[in-house]
């Protein structure tokens, strides 16, 4: 009998290493005021954030999990790790940082980028910022590129950050809302000042080393009227067989007529549950744009979300998930139009392979004053073998008859009259199922900076062997 | 008052859009003693029933190489239920068409069992209803079973419409085919749930769903989920949805042929209709639709 071709999974060698950890760092593990007080008085927490930790920690014991979605019955959050002292003070100067946290963003490639390609670059060790850096000339423009914490403590920022903080994403939002709201740290602050445009992008990496430990950092950004940015989130951990947890949350306020383009490729290890919150308020004539690639971790709940509040702003949605064996990926993205002639496009693709589950999910709601706005969303997913899953939960909800929704949806397989036409110019059956799989992606690498673009595919790992099974 | 959850979405999503099923007060339906009928018509003498309240239950039991078709009308001001079994064995065809005309409420569930080689075609038409919640699971359980789905609704004011309609694929080969048509006039609401289902298994399966829906005045309201859920690899399926009003275009040259504009838009709903109507494939049912929908008053 023949082998049947299979596509093999993502090679995470790159990220599957680690350093040991001095675990008298760690601050006790559950949801306790103690701890909350803790991790307040560590971080020299400002009166109303003690405040609203110790409220958004009431918000999560009152409020239930969702009953959609896919089981989070492994995570047991009364043994997660809220909070891990970090090793050094932020620093802006590489040489400063740890040898072993240095080591770790050495290896993925952190530094190099800042040199070739990044304006500015942020970098979080478990539940800390340990390196922030911004190019002289950026900084000049009047860009702020800092982590939080620092950014909450500067008279200059300080109000800012508590008239935008959480007001996007309320704790009450859900569960993991408001566990974020009481335990979250680091992340990076972001003002882009009117008129301003950058040309090249500012980078964070959120690296997850502890074992049985979370990570809560909140990442916020306003851009001023004019204005445009292109921000990039990795993240990573290494494989532990405790389960960790991911619940960040993100905030983006995009200016009358400004851009944001926020690009994402998330490779948790495959015992990460990935419970992270993204959201964007759009403002007149203003655009986000979300690029997103979800690869790794062993569950998923993903949908960045885009409220279009000013006439004519308008959302795109770029994503690309992939769940191989032992991975639920539950991804995609919610849009409200919420003011006259808003536009929003959505295009995404699937891929499911070795028992893998992938779900595309995505609410499209147009309110009553959004009148003259259009929708379009367009997913496709590829099923690469029968023990595999691919679901789509598309909900379109419109609320006046002044608007053009549309939606289409495919789901199928490699055919093999294509795999059958282009094996007679003269290709093998591995170089044409890699060449259709690429090209199913195709559409989300272009929109990736180059270097992710490549390290994409590298993660699509096209490994073919055997022939027609 | 006994609420209960209708319609349940196969998969639940988001809670804040309230599409994972219907909630209700089952007093408002059909009450009193179940009435049980065999329908038995057929293709060419299709069984004709008129419900106009109360709890009833039919049955179409299409054994081997059978063809039978039957049409219910509902209407009137009383809540009905109505609980409707399909059995379509080998080689049978069904075929079933309901219209509902300005009807109260009503709960109306079809469960279909299609056969190996067996098809069956259900035809629904809305021409109003005070709040219909309308539920059919088709189930492909033979191979080369098929099922088509051919539905339109014209609601107006108040008028409430809530459907869940799953096409779940067993059989190896079978086909479901799903096209919806419908208007939403004044303060009119609907749901359409659409699920097509392809479980482990159906090798060769293949599921289209497609709905259009027409929004006529600014506070119509309309969710449309449809939904495909995969676990076999040698599949394909397909769904869109194109909601909206209609196209400027389109107004602009029938008005330069002199058309008004409202009536231009009352020519497009009965169209949409008409469309679900041709499927029926019953002269005098087709003519009773043109009826309710003002159609023939060209001709006077």
């Amino acid at each position: 009998m023949k082998e049947k071709t299979q596509v093999e999974d993502i090679d995470r060698s790159l990220y599957d290493f680690r350093y040991e950890e001095d675990e008298s760092n760690y601050l006790g593990s559950g949801i306790t005021a103690e701890i909350i007080r803790e991790i307040s008085e560590e971080k020299n927490d400002t009166e109303w954030m003690r405040e609203f930790r110790l409220r958004s920690m009431e918000i999560y014991n009152r409020t239930p999990m969702v009953e959609w979605g896919p089981s989070i019955e492994g995570l047991d959050v009364d043994n997660i790790v809220t909070y891990i002292r970090t090793k050094s003070r932020m620093s802006n100067d590489w040489e400063e940082v740890p040898e072993d946290v240095k080591d770790t963003f050495e290896k993925l490639g952190i530094p190099q980028a800042e040199r070739e390609s990044l304006a500015g670059v942020g970098a979080q060790y478990d539940s800390e910022l340990v390196y922030h850096n911004v190019r002289k000339e950026v900084a000049e423009s009047g860009v702020v590129y800092t982590d939080l914490e620092s950014a909450m403590h500067d008279e200059r920022y300080a109000e800012m950050i508590r008239s935008h903080f959480m007001k996007l994403v309320p704790p009450t939002d859900h569960k993991f809302a408001a566990l974020h709201g009481a335990v979250w740290s680091g992340g990076s602050f972001v003002y882009v000042p009117r008129g301003v445009k950058l040309e090249i992008p500012l980078q964070s990496y959120f690296r997850l080393n502890a074992r049985g430990a979370g990570q809560f950092e909140h990442t916020l950004i306003i851009l001023e009227e004019d204005s445009y940015l292109h921000f990039i989130e990795g993240c990573s951990a290494p494989k532990y067989y405790e389960a960790g947890l991911h619940a960040g949350c993100v905030e983006l306020y995009v200016g009358k007529n400004a851009t944001l383009r926020y690009s994402t490729i998330e490779n948790w290890s495959k015992n990460m549950y990935n419970l992270n919150t993204k959201r964007a308020l759009v403002d007149e004539g203003g655009k986000i744009e979300w690029v997103s690639g979800s690869f790794g971790s062993h569950v998923s709940y993903l949908y960045p979300m885009s409220i279009l509040n000013g006439r004519g702003a308008r959302a795109e949605f770029t994503g690309i998930t992939f769940a191989g064996e032992g991975q639920n990926l539950d991804t995609g993205a919610k849009i409200v139009h919420n003011a006259p002639d808003t536009s929003s496009y959505m295009n995404t693709k699937s891929i499911s392979k070795s028992g893998g589950i992938s779900t595309f999910r995505s609410a499209v709601t147009v309110n009553e004053k959004a009148v003259g706005s259009k929708s379009a969303v367009s997913c496709e997913s590829l099923m690469l073998d029968r023990i595999s899953r691919s679901d789509t939960i598309p909900v379109m909800d419109i609320r006046t008859d002044k608007a053009d929704v549309g939606h289409e949806a495919r789901i199928g397989r490699i055919s093999d009259e294509t795999v059958f036409y282009l094996m007679s110019r003269g290709l093998s059956e591995e170089e044409a199922k890699a060449m259709i799989v690429r090209g199913f992606a195709d559409n989300v690498s272009k929109e990736l900076p180059l270097e992710y673009a490549v390290e994409m595919n590298n993660l699509i790992g096209l490994e073919m062997k055997g022939s027609i099974g | 008052m006994e609420k209960v959850i209708l319609n349940k979405l196969p998969v639940a999503t988001f809670g804040w859009l309230n599409v994972n099923g219907a909630e209700r007060d089952i007093e408002s339906f059909g009450t009193g003693e179940e009435v049980f009928t065999e329908l038995t018509g057929t293709a060419g003498s299709p069984a004709e029933a008129e419900i106009s309240g109360g709890r009833q239950r039919f049955l179409i039991n299409a054994k081997n190489g059978a063809e039978k078709k039957a049409i219910i009308y509902i209407s009137g001001d009383e809540g009905a239920t109505l609980d409707i079994e399909v059995k379509a064995q080998a080689g049978s065809r069904v075929k079933l068409v309901e219209v509902f005309e300005h009807s109260g409420a009503v709960l109306n569930e079809v469960k279909a069992d299609i056969g190996e080689g067996a098809g069956f075609e259900l035809v629904q038409l809305y021409i109003g209803g005070k709040d219909i919640v309308s539920g059919t699971d088709a189930k492909l359980t033979g191979r080369n079973a098929e099922f088509t789905a051919d539905i339109g609704y014209l609601l107006e004011g108040k008028e409430k419409l809530d459907i869940n309609l799953v096409a779940d694929h067993r059989g190896k080969k079978s086909s479901s085919e799903i096209n919806v048509r419908g208007v939403l006039g004044d303060e009119a609401e609907k749901v359409f749930r659409g699920t097509i289902d392809f479980k482990n298994g159906a090798v060769g399966a293949k599921g289209a769903e497609n709905e259009e829906v027409l929004l006529m005045d600014e506070k119509v309201r309309n969710k449309t989920v449809p939904l495909i859920l995969c676990a076999e690899e040698d599949v394909e399926g397909s769904h869109g949805a194109s909601i909206g009003r209609i196209d400027e275009g389109q107004v602009f040259y029938m008005e330069s042929r002199g058309i008004p504009r409202e009536k231009i838009y009352e020519l497009m709903a009965r169209a949409k209709i008409a469309q679900v109507a041709a499927k029926i494939g019953h002269e005098a049912t087709e003519q009773r639709i043109a009826g309710l929908i003002g159609g023939g008053e060209e001709s006077e």
